[in-house]
């Protein structure tokens, strides 16, 4: 059986693979559900390739608009290397907050003293 | 599947939030007593996985592309539908706070959407396909499958109580797109199922004797 410690280097390993391989080669097709956007929408037909030129009304409802700090997974002005720190910064802040909510959990059991 | 801000009115994201909290506390509650220090970093390992797969869009024709979404691989892994919520849901913040990918508004449906009835369909799809054809990555595999596709119909129903889709060509459109993005979700789940229980056998709940999910009542 495989040691927890190689377990997680492996893991983290091929997270960071798959994130920075994404960078260069993930589609930018809109996904399943921009795609649905664009066909009620009228911009694209159901089967058809997405036009170049298709635009997605995102503010249907208006209200509430948020500026995230990384939109789309890059960083102002840092083309493909701002990419790939996006995606390092998700990976670590992933690994890092599920890491502390579980352990804070998993200690609290302990104190319960199950 | 992330839904934005301007999709659903904020009265209706609102109730979806609080469904979504309920099931957060549930999450938190299974983590209390099924997370040991030892399974912690798996837990956490999984989530930096899952995130850096869903930034990975694959193209599935028809001028669209999708990525795993992995509701199904975390319940499925660790053996409770509550995994994927409390996964799903840390992933989801920190991919809609930090990346604006899906609305904060929004957040509690999609939450609903692919932590709970991701994390439910494959948990329980796996359990249900497991018990009839016996070979557990493929079980895995169309659990996921399920588990991509049956969300995808939840957002476009509630797309449709938004206002935002019409019914009928909403549902057509998710899930068909859906359809074929859960062909990558199946894949991937199936894979890496296999992958993490060889390396890991003290893993593999499913071939024990308990098919409880995480044996919550016995804790």
């Amino acid at each position: 059986m495989m040691e927890t410690k190689q377990f997680v280097m492996i893991g983290i390993v091929i997270a960071i693979v798959i994130g920075v391989v994404a960078v260069f080669l993930a589609s930018s097709d809109p996904d399943g559900l921009e795609s649905t956007a664009l066909v009620v929408q009228g911009e694209k037909s159901l089967t058809g390739i997405t036009p170049p030129d298709a635009e997605l009304v995102e503010d249907v409802h208006g209200g509430f608009a948020y500026d995230s700090p990384m939109p789309d997974y890059s960083v102002e002005d840092l083309g493909v290397a701002g990419q790939i720190i996006a995606i390092l910064v998700g990976i670590g802040i992933s690994f890092i907050i599920v890491l502390g909510v579980a352990r804070v959990a998993a200690r609290q059991k302990e104190c319960a003293g199950k | 599947m992330h839904i934005p801000d301007g999709f659903i009115p904020i009265t209706q994201s609102a109730v979806y939030w609080v469904i979504a909290l309920l099931f957060i506390a549930l999450s938190l509650r299974w983590a209390r007593r099924e997370l040991s220090e030892e399974k912690v970093p798996i837990v956490a390992v999984l989530a930096a996985a899952i995130f850096a797969m869903q930034a990975f869009n694959l193209p599935v024709g028809m001028g669209t592309s999708g990525h795993l979404v992995g509701g199904a691989l975390a319940a499925i892994v660790l053996g409770s539908p509550f995994a994927a919520v409390f996964i799903l849901t840390i992933v989801l913040i920190i991919q809609g706070v930090i990346f604006g990918d899906g609305g904060i508004t929004t957040m509690g449906a999609n939450i609903i959407n692919m932590g709970v009835i991701g994390g439910f369909v494959g948990f329980y799809g796996y359990v249900g396909i497991k018990s009839i054809i016996k070979t557990p990555f493929v079980s895995a595999g169309i659990a996921a499958w399920f588990a991509c596709f049956i969300p995808a119909l939840a957002a476009s129903v509630e797309l449709w109580i938004a206002g935002t889709f019409p019914l009928v060509p909403g549902l057509i459109a998710m899930g068909t797109y859906h359809a074929a993005i859960g062909v990558i979700e199946a894949f991937i789940t199936a894979v890496a199922v296999y992958l993490i229980w060889h390396a890991r056998p003290d893993l593999d709940w499913s071939e024990k004797k308990t098919l409880e999910p995480g044996k919550v009542a016995a804790a």
